[in-house]
């Protein structure tokens, strides 16, 4: 792939950062990219060099902040005039509150998740104080004289404790997968925002 | 390591790239090679912060017939390093006390 192919594709991909971001990052990438073939590298090796359009547009998404690319979505395409303001204002009630019910509704499976994240760590929680507390009464019932229910007492309590330390591992893996699982939306919401490459 | 000690370090290593002379983005990353793998993106991101904190400043210029960005360090930069010298000094004690009496391959 040549360096112009290389940045028209780049642009294509980053459609819907604001302008200034993606020129600057272009000429971020020119730049780089000339340097290397300066140093005698062919061209296709300098661009190969840099990481393909696919990683290079992921990264820089990943990095541009979430409002930027909000409010270059929001922005109109060209000024409005008088009558689309005027619709867009008695129109508030209506597609602000839709608007808002969405996100209530997103935002409200999100936290639906992470109850259940919190109700698994709770589970560990409740876990790990039986076990611990399984140790005083075993020797609360033993030295009380009865000797078996201290043993049966100890032995739940061990019991428990295993259970606990299986439960933390999976806790651990619920709330790894929550932490990825943001992660990847707010990525899919930053890549949904942006506007797609007009087919010509 | 962790990330937001990982992002703070990078900062530090872009900085000592041009602690003692200005530098373009290449010039870096290959100085930078031997001990850090960096991508471009991820030099593009630390330079944008480091310009916005000022700890650098930046200058265009005509290089074989095409334009090329210069960084050069200033006064906050080389504080920053002085400071990040200073953490790692303190880091050190702690790893030797934290590794006392251990074989090196632990």
């Amino acid at each position: 792939m040549c360096k112009r192919e290389f940045l028209d594709a780049l642009r294509a991909r980053l459609a819907g950062l604001p302008c200034e971001e993606i020129a600057e990052r272009l000429a971020f990438y020119a730049e780089m990219i000339d340097d290397r073939i300066e140093e005698g590298m062919q061209e296709a090796e300098a661009v190969a060099a840099v990481g393909s359009v696919d990683e290079v547009a992921k990264e820089i998404i990943a990095a541009t902040p979430f409002h930027k690319i909000a409010k270059e979505r929001v922005r109109p395409a060209r000024r409005l005039v008088a009558w689309e303001i005027v619709l867009l204002a008695l129109g508030a009630p209506l597609w602000l509150a839709l608007g808002l019910a969405a996100l209530a509704v997103v935002f409200s499976v999100y936290v639906a998740l992470w109850s259940v994240v919190a109700a698994v760590w709770s589970v560990f929680a409740s876990l790990a104080a039986c076990a611990i507390a399984a140790l005083p009464a075993a020797l609360f019932f033993a030295v009380g004289g009865h000797l078996w229910v201290g043993l049966a007492v100890l032995g739940a309590g061990l019991a428990l404790g295993g259970l606990s330390i299986l439960a933390f591992f999976g806790c651990r893996a619920a709330t790894g997968g929550m932490l990825r699982l943001t992660r990847s939306f707010g990525l899919g919401l930053k890549k949904c925002l942006m506007k797609k490459e007009k087919r010509q | 390591m962790d990330a937001q000690l990982k992002r703070g370090v990078l900062d530090v290593c872009v900085l000592a790239a041009i602690k003692d002379e200005e530098s373009y983005g290449y010039q870096i990353l290959k100085d930078m090679s031997p001990y850090v793998v960096m991508s471009e993106s991820t030099l593009y991101t630390i330079l944008k912060r480091l310009e916005t904190a000022r700890m650098l400043t930046v200058r265009t210029a005509e290089h074989n017939g095409r334009l090329r960005k210069y960084y050069r360090i200033t006064e906050s930069g080389l504080a920053r390093i002085r400071a990040f010298r200073e953490e790692w000094r303190e880091m050190m004690y702690m790893y030797r006390f934290i590794t006392r009496g251990e074989r090196e391959d632990v």
